[in-house]
């Protein structure tokens, strides 16, 4: 089932400068999917616009059977989390209990389900033990915990990941992505944006923008080995890729080599 | 000697009451010259503490930095005899995200701003601007432009041209290349890389990725819990460094050179430095 179908959709913030041109893109019901591109390839207005936070100029969005509107807006919303790229700039709260406790309030979740969720929620991204800190205090990896935390809280059926943790370092990268791996085992939607190559590697299908457009989009394990739509993207094949690509072109083909550089390509 | 810490220390206050060490007793030295530095460390480790002193922008608590002659130190602030300005022209700090500080109406305004703060003419900051702007890559009609209208990688760009212009010897980046595409990052630190050949001045990068680092860096400096713990060559640092300990990763070469000698049971000759030397490598051990 598709919980997310894009159609024939295009959007520009100027005339005649598009953004994005006619994205016709489906993402099924607990799928991970990465959106590759190079910078303004159009990845983080493709995010915004399934958010409702811009309007498309032509095409349609349905989310989970219901088509984006104004009408709609708020509807769609409450099915989708977003966790932006700088920790900084989603903190509102004086306390990471505040801050978890933020979008429950919107949706109108009465006090003792929310005291129950933000316990919950907050051991399942291991930051039970800082409810009363400012969320100030926190490291990068820490504060986008809280921030995944006060989505899952709003019981979102879909999360798109927007950059996420470009701006942490390894430690904190490392904990995100494994947090992302539970949320894909426990049935969510993924949606990550990104333009780091080792991330993508654990996504089910990989989208490649280029310039507004998709430049291919498949099975992730395709789309990796894709030496052309990578460079064309302004990205890169993965290390150990880029050695296979090379042995090929030398005419070296050791099966035995072959097998353990995709091993050490998905990380195994 | 350009810049030279001794024994410095510094502490915030958190709004709790709270007090967080950023800076542990540092004693270390840059030359004006020839030096290419990458400053790492996991979050809140330091280092933007650390390089907010090299200009001045913040003093020590406790002991001293001495920046192109002038001391500083805790008695600095109150001292009226000492000009800060001047440190800042030299030592010329690019922060994170300097695209969020682009204000003017121009490229060229913005560009100028910089130099004509610290004295130089209207015309001679033009002049400067025209030749900044081609030394970050760009062509002279992006100084007309708005600065709003240009995308993240020639924004981060021009706000780079604005330091260039103050002709700084020395060169301070706070995680220049974070948000940018694999290429533009490469592209942005092979910039940096030319200028530093070009002029000849030092540059200070703080980065999380260890491939810049091993790629780019004469010198690396790991900081960790605010203590400066490793000052060498990356060299040293990756094959002889306590990296688990600083929290750091290995180059993505280093990584897979190892774990492919570790599948093969083989040990190569020698340690590749990028994909080409360890293809060689490979075919050499597959034949």
């Amino acid at each position: 089932m598709n919980i997310i179908e894009i159609k024939d959709l295009s959007f520009s913030y100027r005339k005649n400068t598009p953004v994005l041109k006619n994205i016709n893109l489906n993402i099924k019901k607990g799928e991970w999917v990465s959106i590759l591109g190079h910078n303004g390839s159009g990845k983080s207005t493709l995010s915004k616009l399934i958010m409702g936070l811009l309007k498309a100029n032509e095409g349609e969005i349905i989310v989970d059977g219901i088509p984006l509107t104004e009408e709609t807006l708020y509807e769609v919303r409450s099915k989708i989390g977003i966790v932006f790229q700088n920790p900084d700039n989603q903190f509102v709260g004086v306390t990471v209990e505040d801050d978890i406790a933020f979008g429950m309030e919107n949706l109108e979740i009465d006090r003792e389900e929310m005291v129950r969720r933000i316990d919950l929620y907050s051991k399942k991204v291991s930051m039970n033990e800082y409810l009363k800190k400012p969320p100030h205090q926190l490291s990068g990896g820490q504060k986008q915990r809280v921030a995944i935390a006060g989505i899952l809280a709003m019981d979102t059926d879909i999360i798109i990941f927007d950059e996420a943790t470009s701006m942490l370092d390894p430690k904190g990268r490392d904990s995100i992505m494994e947090q992302i791996r539970e949320l894909k085992e426990d049935g969510a939607t993924i949606i990550s944006i990104t333009h780091d190559m080792k991330e993508a590697v654990y996504s089910d299908t990989i989208v490649v923008l280029k310039e507004g457009e998709i430049l291919a989009s498949g099975d992730a394990m395709d789309i990796l080995n894709n030496k052309e739509v990578l460079n064309a993207s302004n990205l890169e094949l993965l290390l150990p890729l880029k050695l296979l690509h090379k042995l090929d072109e030398a005419n070296i083909n050791n099966e035995e080599m072959r097998d353990i550089l995709w091993q050490l390509s998905l990380n195994k | 000697m350009a810049i030279k810490f001794e024994q410095v220390s510094y502490s915030y206050k958190a709004m709790d009451g709270s007090v967080f060490s950023a800076l542990k007793d540092i004693s270390f030295d840059i030359e004006s010259k020839g030096e290419f530095i990458t400053l790492v460390g996991e979050t809140g480790s330091g280092k933007s503490t650390l390089v907010q002193h090299m200009n001045a922008l913040i003093q020590p608590q406790t002991g001293s930095i001495t920046i192109y002659g002038i001391k500083i130190d805790k008695t600095t602030k109150k001292n009226k005899k000492i000009k800060l300005n001047p440190l800042r022209q030299k030592v010329g700090l690019v922060f994170q995200f300097p695209e969020y500080q682009l204000f003017e109406e121009t490229v060229e305004k913005d560009i100028m701003f910089g130099p004509k703060n610290f004295g130089v003419s209207e015309a001679d900051a033009k002049e400067r601007a025209k030749t900044v702007i081609k030394m970050v890559g760009l062509d002279e009609s992006y100084l007309k432009r708005s600065p709003f209208n240009l995308s993240g990688g020639e924004k981060k760009r021009v706000s780079i041209a604005g330091i260039l212009a103050m002709e700084p010897d020395i060169l301070v980046l706070d995680e220049p290349t974070s948000g940018l595409d694999p290429k533009g990052r490469d592209n942005l630190l092979k910039l940096f890389k030319e200028i530093h050949k070009e002029v000849d001045n030092s540059v200070v990068i703080i980065t999380h990725d260890m491939n810049t680092v091993y790629k780019y860096a004469k010198r690396v400096l790991v900081m960790n819990s605010g203590e400066l713990v490793y000052d060498g060559s990356p060299e040293r640092l990756f094959f002889e460094g306590d990296l688990d300990k600083w929290n750091l990763d290995l180059p993505e070469i280093i990584e897979i050179t190892n774990k492919l000698q570790e599948k093969l049971n083989i040990k190569f000759d020698e340690k590749p430095k990028n994909v080409d030397q360890l293809f060689e490598l490979v075919k050499g051990a597959l034949r």
